[in-house]
């Protein structure tokens, strides 16, 4: 989102607007999900972190210095709160946590949400190859992408929070994850 | 690459727009990608719109201070350790143990107040304090959740946490 909208928007919701705070709530979901996302917690872990970031900015809500950073600051939280999360599962499960190894979005398997895009056929296909190529990538880069591939784009400083790694390292990490990612395709003849 | 420095552009198409663009399509895709296969669920998006009605400027954010998920070092071999979390506000302070039935906790100084357990925008479950501003909720708490106190120097938020 445009960060001179998203301060007005803050702005507006401090003041009450409900319409304002809906707004956010749309623009901002995504990054908030994918930051959630990229750091691999169970569907229910998710589920909760999303919302703890969600009601921790509606609290602080009139308290936040910068509103243009919203998103930032939403991005921030959501880590910190995946950090925590995976902090307490190690602690109470020394072997490893089943939950960890959950996989994307249960409820709806990926042939199904294909069915239902009004795509040729070949555009899904793709789709589905550059998802699977995704998921199979190496930790780090698979975090990134994850990130990065929120709507809309994030910005900079979003990534960074999300993250916790240096603006001026993105670039170049986002460009070696995104030329791994197309090597992993030409090398299945999917490019 | 332009805008190195964290003020890139918002417009992320342009702040990651570097010097070959099938990579830049590439992302276009992943986006695309995840649009379809992992989008935010309905459900959380509802609930994210729902929580405008936590935001309360009359009350007093009592803001986290220690969290033994954080701040402690673990004891070896033990499970099931309660989880610390001790919160601030102006003069007060609230030290909560987090449990598998439930959480205890104390006000201090001592003193009565009017306590409830929120999980979400709804009202949450109200409890009091003995006189030691000492209290008790017997209620496995899962997922978010914050504490609401009237006390003697009006009302007091916790900040959320996921339990």
């Amino acid at each position: 989102m445009d960060r001179a909208d998203v301060g007005a928007l803050v702005q507006s919701a401090v003041d009450g607007d409900a319409a304002a705070w809906k707004a956010l709530v749309e623009g901002l979901s995504p990054l908030v999900w994918s930051v959630v996302r990229s750091h691999r917690l169970s569907e229910a872990d998710a589920h909760e972190v999303y919302q703890t970031a969600w009601f921790r900015f509606a609290q602080h809500l009139g308290r936040i210095r910068e509103p243009e950073k919203a998103g930032s600051w939403l991005a921030s939280t959501a880590r910190h709160e995946c950090l925590k999360v995976l902090k307490s599962l190690r602690r109470l499960t020394p072997t490893d946590d089943p939950q960890l190894l959950d996989r994307v979005s249960e409820d709806r398997t990926p042939e199904q949400s294909i069915l239902d895009l009004e795509e040729a056929a070949a555009e899904t296909e793709r789709i589905r190859r550059v998802w699977q190529e995704f998921e199979e990538l190496g930790d780090r880069c698979r975090q990134l992408l994850r990130v990065l591939m929120s709507s809309p784009p994030p910005s900079y400083q979003e990534v960074s929070v999300a993250l916790g790694i240096a603006v001026g390292s993105i670039g170049p990490l986002r460009q070696r994850c995104l030329r791994r990612l197309r090597a992993r395709l030409e090398a299945r003849g999917a490019v | 690459m332009s805008g190195i420095g964290g003020e890139g552009t918002f417009e992320g198409g342009d702040a990651f727009a570097g010097e070959d663009p099938d990579l830049d399509l590439l992302e276009e895709e992943l986006r695309r990608a995840a649009t379809i296969l992992d989008p935010v669920p309905p459900e959380l998006r509802q609930i994210a719109v729902e929580a405008f009605a936590l935001h309360d400027l009359d009350a007093q954010i009592a803001e986290l201070t220690f969290d033994s998920v954080v701040d402690a070092i673990p004891v070896r071999g033990a499970t099931d350790v309660p989880r610390m979390l001790t919160f601030h506000a102006g003069g007060v302070t609230v030290d909560v143990e987090l449990t598998v039935q439930g959480l205890m906790g104390q006000v201090l100084p001592p003193q009565t107040a009017g306590i409830e357990v929120l999980s979400g925008p709804v009202s949450g479950s109200p409890l009091e304090t003995d006189a030691l501003g000492r209290f008790t909720y017997d209620r496995p708490l899962a997922g978010p959740f914050a504490l609401r106190l009237r006390t003697g120097e009006g009302v007091l938020v916790t900040d959320w946490l996921t339990a």
